[in-house]
């Protein structure tokens, strides 16, 4: 029998499986692929934050360096990049969990002293240092997988016997790690991390199959927001991409996903409550046609 | 004997399923199918493939690339309706075989090429002397050999390049495009094998092979293409041996 999904807990937020869950990226750099900069300047970024909870956001995701390749930002900048605009965000709700999106442990550890209750180690356990902190603060840690990737580069000619195979193992072993580094399993989530040492086949190949994650039990995270999967597979460019993100989203969401992180919180929400509704996981909001 | 040698580069797109609907550089599949023609047409007893790969080893001659690896579900529709979407399709595994050496073999293919073929990896940390040998060993054999090497340039030609951007590519593949168009392989033998790694040139093994098996021949190159579209170097040529050399 397969393992039942269970409460997420990420230090002082507790998340029921049937919730599906909006992260919402708001970007601390001035170069990220999507936004190029809007949130750059740090009351922008907090305007941002205020739009996204106001739209749904359950999570907000920082960052503070971009996952493309190009000028190089180091732990001192990418920590005065994230932890004083964490503790901003912290202190003005406590009540919205706060993820950082970073491979380094310093970092982790400024960003879980300024408030953070999640690590978003998209670049799949680079740092092996990251655990045994995550332990430490009771914060919560996503499991990446990037094949044989380096962060912030670029996949090139990427194959795989078979790429879900890949994903179960690196995640499961990257999960299995942080359970023996002391972090609580129910503060763990796995991630596909779509185009991250994929080319689109593959991320179309774990989008299609990501019911074999959630069958593993751990919550799943999908990243796929406006990335270059759905721009080659439609051929548009990123600000035309809203409607495959939404389509990729409401399938992972039927396929068992529970965390979405989204540049377009508002659509993104209302896309997860409606197939939550599919799934007969969440009431209609309001149900009146043919029962009055 | 070496009668006749190509040079192809092996990006996937090559394949055109792999892009989809779209047809992406089909000059630059012409032009490696010009260049396998005129190889093919050479009547060799043997063509022999040579391309970098995880190690250095002689592949079964009948394995092919396994476009499921770069491209799941590429067959087809992969869930039937009503398939249960929590049980994996079952998959065909491939036989290992490097993509360089399956992209070559598809060039023969698509040749109609239906005589006997080597197919030969060369790892990509394997030093130049150890790569010119194998090439030499090549050219000491009696049969009648078309070589097809497979090798790409640096993947560092500008910012939206596989590797990123690197000022030392554009003079590294201008070299290596020199020295073929020149027949001057020699150069091609004493590659600085470092900066090729750095420049994530992976032809770097294959182009010293080549080296090995025309180092003493007299050759004419005709470059079919030589572009960058995607800031990976690609170079299609075709190097006549002089029939002095060839029929020795």
């Amino acid at each position: 029998m397969r393992p039942k999904q269970t409460t997420l807990r990420l230090r002082g937020h507790s998340f029921a499986p049937e919730r599906l869950l909006v992260m919402a990226i708001v970007n601390r750099t001035p170069d990220s692929f999507f936004d190029a900069g809007q949130t750059w300047d740090e009351s922008a970024a907090m305007e941002r934050v205020h739009q996204v909870i106001a739209d749904g956001a359950d999570i907000v995701d920082i960052g503070g360096v971009p996952a493309a390749p190009g000028r190089q930002v180091d732990v001192t900048e990418e920590i005065r990049r994230t932890a004083p605009f964490i503790s901003a965000v912290r202190g003005a709700y406590p009540d919205v969990a706060i993820s950082v999106d970073t491979w380094r442990h310093e970092v982790a550890a400024e960003a879980c002293a300024a408030g953070a209750d999640l690590i978003n180690d998209s670049w799949g356990g680079k740092d092996a240092k990251l655990p045994a902190l995550i332990a430490e603060y009771g914060a919560g840690l996503v499991c990446a997988h990037v094949g044989e990737q380096q962060p912030r580069t670029r996949p090139f000619r990427v194959s795989y016997p078979d790429v879900m195979a890949d994903v179960l193992e690196q995640t499961e072993l990257l999960a299995a790690r942080a359970v023996e580094a002391g972090v609580d399993p129910a503060c763990i989530v796995i991630d596909a991390a779509h185009d991250f040492g994929k080319n689109s086949w593959h991320s179309l190949e774990v989008t299609r199959r990501l019911a074999e994650m959630a069958a593993t039990g751990w919550p799943v995270l999908v990243s796929v927001s406006r990335k270059d999967f759905i721009g080659e597979t439609l051929d548009l460019a990123l600000q035309d991409r809203l409607a495959g993100t939404l389509a990729t989203t409401s399938i992972c969401a039927w396929l068992g996903g529970r965390i979405f992180r989204a540049h377009d919180v508002a659509q993104t929400r209302q896309v997860l409550d409606m197939v939550a509704a599919i799934k007969g996981d969440q009431p209609p909001a309001r149900a009146v046609r043919g029962l009055t | 004997m070496i009668i006749a040698a190509a040079l192809c580069p092996s990006p996937p797109l090559l394949i055109p399923g792999l892009t989809g609907s779209a047809s992406v550089l089909p000059e630059l599949r012409l032009a490696c199918e010009q260049a396998v023609a005129e190889l093919v047409a050479a009547a060799p007893d043997i063509v022999a493939v040579v391309g970098s790969g995880d190690q250095t080893m002689i592949w079964d001659a009948a394995a092919r690339l396994d476009l499921a690896a770069f491209a799941p579900g590429i067959g087809g529709a992969v869930l039937a309706p009503g398939d249960d979407p929590q049980e994996p399709p079952a998959t065909d595994r491939g036989s290992g075989l490097p993509m360089s050496l399956g992209i070559g073999g598809w060039l023969l293919d698509q040749a109609r090429y239906g005589g006997e073929r080597l197919l030969q990896s060369v790892a990509h940390r394997e030093p130049a002397q150890r790569c010119v040998g194998l090439g030499a060993d090549l050219a000491a054999t009696p049969a009648k050999i078309a070589l097809l090497v497979l090798a790409d340039g640096s993947a560092c030609r500008n910012p939206k390049a596989p590797g990123y951007f690197d000022e030392r590519s554009a003079g590294f593949d201008h070299e290596v495009e020199r020295a073929v168009r020149e027949g001057d392989l020699g150069a091609l033998s004493v590659i600085d094998v470092a900066l090729a790694d750095e420049l994530m040139a992976t032809g770097r093994p294959a182009w010293q092979v080549l080296a090995g098996a025309l180092d003493d021949g007299r050759l004419t190159s005709e470059i079919r293409y030589c572009d960058d579209p995607f800031g990976v170097a690609y170079l299609v040529a075709s190097l006549r041996v002089e029939l002095s050399r060839a029929g020795r």
